[in-house]
């Protein structure tokens, strides 16, 4: 039991984690969350919504919350896929990013992944700081606020994802594991 | 009649995105995952973020609004946009309850800029979670199961 906890623990910590700079890096101000192949982005980009972007099946407002939103970056037409906001709470960054729907913004973060986990993979984005031309900046951390809106009925102590009613059906369903309470009651005495 | 055809045909291009790729048609087999987890290494290596050992923080990110991904047999990744019609991809119920599942899928591939896009249209099996790496590496992050959870099993015997 020792052993594969020692293995375990070993995998964990295997992946590097490095502070590069990227072709994006001037000027950016985002905080190190010692990611792999982490590299500072600032750019300028259209928000969209990827779906559309992809097949021309367009609903109003960017899918108003429902999809994921892409960045279409100005300096050279690519299309960056943010995958998390600011908050180190298991948040997207797609809720963050409504309110600027078909607007051309500046958004300052993380760029990760690519060749380090898949050769050929571009890197995902996480945004720390978002403003429209011009504007202010504002950080990226709107998601928790929005999730507490649509749960009143979820408070209490504890962060969110403790307390969100559909993850906790889930839980209760079929357990941690997700192959049912027996398994996991195993698992615990097996492993704890 | 030509002008008006004109006209909505110009119409009909200003609402397309600049860029709609072409999209290929594919059925393919592979685990839901949590692209974040994944791509980021911030709770371990890829191994270790798949399967049974990070199913309920897969369900936490896919509930956060956290991109859910296709990780194919051959290790490509695919960002899921569309599964089983649902397009509600940023959080919602079936992206949410499908996470770690091994599925077999029918529908549109596009590539762009370094990451693949899959919109499903048709989930042809489900085949449930039998990636179990709970046996090599317990759970990611390992406090996932609360202590008050563990202590009751563990008292109950």
């Amino acid at each position: 039991m020792m052993l594969r906890k020692i293995i375990a623990i070993t995998c964990l910590l295997a992946v590097p984690a490095h502070a590069e700079e990227g072709a994006f890096s001037e000027g950016s101000k985002a905080k190190s969350w010692n990611l792999t192949g982490q590299e500072k982005a600032l750019f300028s980009a259209k928000v969209v919504d990827v779906l559309c972007e992809l097949t021309g099946d367009c609903p109003a407002q960017c899918g108003a919350g429902k999809r994921q939103l892409g960045l279409i970056r100005v300096a050279d037409d690519a299309l960056v896929f943010p995958a998390k906001n600011g908050q180190p709470l298991f948040t997207g960054a797609a809720t963050d990013l409504l309110p600027y729907c078909g607007k051309t913004v500046d958004v300052d973060g993380l760029l990760t992944g690519g060749d380090e986990i898949r050769a050929g993979s571009a890197k995902l984005f996480q945004i720390q700081r978002i403003r429209e031309a011009g504007g202010e900046w504002t950080k990226a951390n709107k998601w928790t606020k929005d999730w507490a809106k649509k749960n009143p009925d979820a408070k209490g102590k504890g962060p969110w994802f403790r307390r969100d009613p559909r993850i906790t059906k889930e839980i209760e369903k079929d357990g941690y594991l997700g192959l049912g309470l027996a398994a996991d009651k195993a698992f615990i005495k097996d492993w704890y | 009649m030509m002008r008006l055809l004109a006209v909505a045909t110009l119409a009909l291009c200003a609402a397309m995105p600049a860029h709609a790729a072409e999209g290929k048609r594919i059925e393919i087999k592979g685990e839901l995952i949590d692209t974040w987890c994944y791509f980021s290494g911030v709770m371990g290596g890829p191994e270790s973020v798949v399967g049974t050992a990070h199913h309920t923080c897969a369900m936490w990110c896919a509930a956060g609004g956290i991109p859910v991904g296709l990780l194919a047999e051959d290790g490509e990744v695919y960002m899921v946009l569309k599964l089983a019609g649902d397009d509600e991809s940023n959080g919602g119920d079936t992206f949410l309850t499908m996470n770690n599942d091994t599925i077999v899928a029918e529908g549109m591939h596009y590539a762009r800029d370094g990451i693949n896009y899959l919109v499903v249209s048709e989930v042809i099996a489900n085949e449930g979670i039998p990636n179990h790496t709970h046996e090599d590496f317990g759970v990611t992050p390992g406090n996932t199961i609360p202590d008050s959870v563990v202590d009751k099993v563990l008292e109950d015997g």
